[in-house]
């Protein structure tokens, strides 16, 4: 094709500012891929950190007003045995653990701190933690100790924890389960529920956790928890599953990712900004051209096109280089942002790229239009006459 | 270079190749109303050599663009080759130009980006809508123009004024136009490569083509079979 020809000898005529456009198109398409595969890698390491469950609907005293005007909440308010039987009801016949938690000061071998205590029935452990290692507490004094917490005090089934005044022995080490949003075991120390009421003095329960077999349940559970306890208007229980907290934390990161992704498309705004500038050039620079062609019987259509093609092959050399780059790029801030480059090769982080490409070709085709279009439309007569 | 240019385009015959009837073109400009040509009227006929005339302002250019159908009239009817073209609209307007009009302008005006093969054929190209590499014809007409095999594959700007305007013509020619309008053919040139020049529109004229030419110059006008002067948009 002519034009074409034609669109590719202007750009080599005017290679430096083609250059200088292009590599504008080629950050800016980096930037979008880029960002775009970072925010969708940060979104996908942290709900993989989550601990994958979102099967739990988690009760918590209420920290309502109860605790009066100076908003001092009333760490004193707990969840009576009574209830807990009225949470059993609704709730069966999922499982339901009621547990103590709570933060004492711990002694291992002269090494001293303080760590996160559960109290749970041994018999209901197995619904919440999975075993590394050793057994489940079969006595009072036996205690399980979180996969980071072991590791970190060179704990083994055997060893021995002074916790407070008292001294427990390790009978099992846990799986890690990342972040949850129940418990967290990882740092914390699970004992038998008898061994903290009778350490600590508390009858009445921090927390009650039931695991809903069928996911679809969730609501209905959640709900029917509600409505038995928080009967008079007031809350008395605060209940919450992990499935919206999840839903939450993954929309929130999503957010974050499209907002990193609108930071790279700034770039590639400023990019079209500066295609723009080059075909007004072109277009001003080939007045007379224009008219010469348009004279001997361009029509204004070919020479539409001919700019079109030339702001073309710009967006699409850039946005080709771009979209090559952009996944040394996304590696790179993987690397440096997340130090893992294992959720780059995920479709949905890859996908970012021909989104990257195709958006700066549409950018080029828009900053291209306008300049093809007043170069379509001089008037011949005059862009003949034009010096 | 005594030989045949090519066949005249159709109109050939008695049916004159442009007809002027009371043809005014008015330009708007913010203080006021400039009539550029006033109710002109005119015909040519096929292979008539017209040379027009006047002092500057006179109207010429304007005659010449709405001839070469660049331009349309304020009022009255203009035929091209029998065509109205105050009824076509702009893309019938550049067939026309394309097809029908060869252009010969003071400055050459050859595209700075092709080479004198390509400007040659770019007309061809526009018309046939094919990418036709060292077509036969366009060689043809560039070695009957007087041009050489090594001037081929230079840009314009390498070559001499003469040579371009030769460029110039050939491309004119080569869509075979029933009408070849010259803008001061030889106005960048001197005066023997204007002879020259005008010695080969005499030729491609003898051949059966029209030739339309704007001058200034009383000597190039002599090669004119019919002279036309231009007064404040009237012809005297």
């Amino acid at each position: 094709m002519i034009f074409f020809e034609l669109s590719q000898r202007n750009i080599r005529l005017n290679w430096l500012r083609s250059l200088l456009a292009v590599l504008g198109i080629v950050i800016g398409v980096m930037a979008i891929a880029s960002m775009g595969i970072l925010g969708n890698s940060l979104t996908l390491s942290v709900t993989a950190s989550l601990s994958s469950v979102g099967d739990s609907v988690i009760v918590i005293p209420s920290m309502g007003q109860q605790g009066g005007m100076g908003g001092v909440t009333t760490a004193n308010e707990l969840i009576t045995e009574r209830q807990v039987q009225q949470i059993q009801r609704v709730a069966a016949p999922n499982d339901m653990v009621p547990l103590y938690s709570g933060v004492d000061r711990y002694e291992i071998g002269g090494e001293k701190g303080v760590v996160t205590v559960y109290g749970i029935e041994p018999d209901r452990m197995p619904i919440l933690v999975d075993l590394a290692d050793g057994v489940f507490p079969r006595t009072t004094g036996g205690a399980l100790a979180g996969a980071i917490f072991a590791e970190e005090n060179d704990l083994k089934p055997g060893s021995r924890v002074t916790l407070g005044s008292e001294t427990i022995r390790v009978v099992g080490i846990l799986e890690e389960q990342g972040m949850g949003f129940d418990i967290n075991p990882d740092f914390a120390l699970l004992v038998s529920d008898r061994f903290y009421s009778q350490v600590y003095g508390q009858e009445d329960y921090d927390m009650v956790i039931v695991k809903v077999a069928d996911i679809n349940d969730i609501e209905e559970v959640k709900d029917g928890i509600d409505r038995a306890l928080n009967r008079r208007g007031e809350d008395v229980v605060t209940v919450y599953d992990s499935r919206a907290i999840l839903e939450v934390i993954t929309e929130a990161f999503g957010q974050i990712a499209l907002f990193t992704t609108a930071i790279g498309g700034i770039s590639l705004l400023v990019a079209g900004v500066s295609i723009f500038n080059v075909q007004m050039m072109s277009v001003t620079e080939r007045i007379k051209e224009i008219g010469i062609i348009r004279s001997i019987g361009t029509k204004r259509g070919e020479v539409l096109r001919m700019f079109i093609y030339e702001s073309l092959i710009l967006g699409g050399v850039g946005a080709g280089i771009g979209g090559i780059l952009s996944f040394a790029g996304g590696y790179a801030v993987s690397i440096i942002m997340l130090q893992t480059t294992e959720y780059l090769f995920y479709p949905s982080s890859l996908v970012y790229i021909p989104y990257g490409i195709a958006i700066g070709l549409i950018v080029t085709l828009l900053s291209g239009l306008y300049p093809a279009w007043k170069a379509a439309n001089l008037n011949p007569i005059e862009a003949l006459r034009y010096e | 270079m005594e030989e045949d240019l090519g066949p005249a385009g159709p109109g050939n015959g008695t049916q004159p190749v442009i007809r002027l009837e009371g043809v005014s073109k008015v330009y708007s400009l913010p203080f006021g109303d400039v009539i550029a040509l006033d109710k002109v009227s005119l015909t040519i006929m096929p292979g008539e050599f017209i040379a027009i005339m006047g002092p500057s302002g006179s109207g010429k250019s304007t005659l010449l663009n709405l001839i070469g159908s660049l331009d349309v009239p304020t009022e009255g009817r203009l035929y091209i080759d029998g065509q109205d073209t105050s009824e076509l609209s702009d893309d019938e307007l550049t067939e026309l130009r394309r097809d029908r009009i060869g252009f010969i302008f003071q400055q050459f005006n050859l595209i700075p980006l092709l080479n004198v093969f390509e400007n040659v054929e770019y007309p061809m190209i526009l018309k046939t809508r094919k990418s036709i590499r060292k077509s036969r014809k366009a060689h043809e007409i560039l070695m009957r123009i007087g041009l050489t095999d090594s001037m081929l594959a230079h840009k314009p700007k390498e070559l001499s004024g003469g040579q371009q305007q030769r460029v110039a013509i050939a491309r004119a020619l080569i869509n075979d136009p029933a009408i070849l309008l010259c803008d001061e053919p030889t106005g960048n040139l001197d005066t023997k490569t204007g002879e020259v020049i005008m010695d080969l529109l005499k030729e491609v004229n003898a051949s059966g083509k029209t030739v339309i030419m704007v001058t200034h110059d009383p000597d190039v006008a002599t090669y004119a079979s019919r002279k036309i002067t231009l007064v404040d948009g009237r012809i005297v």
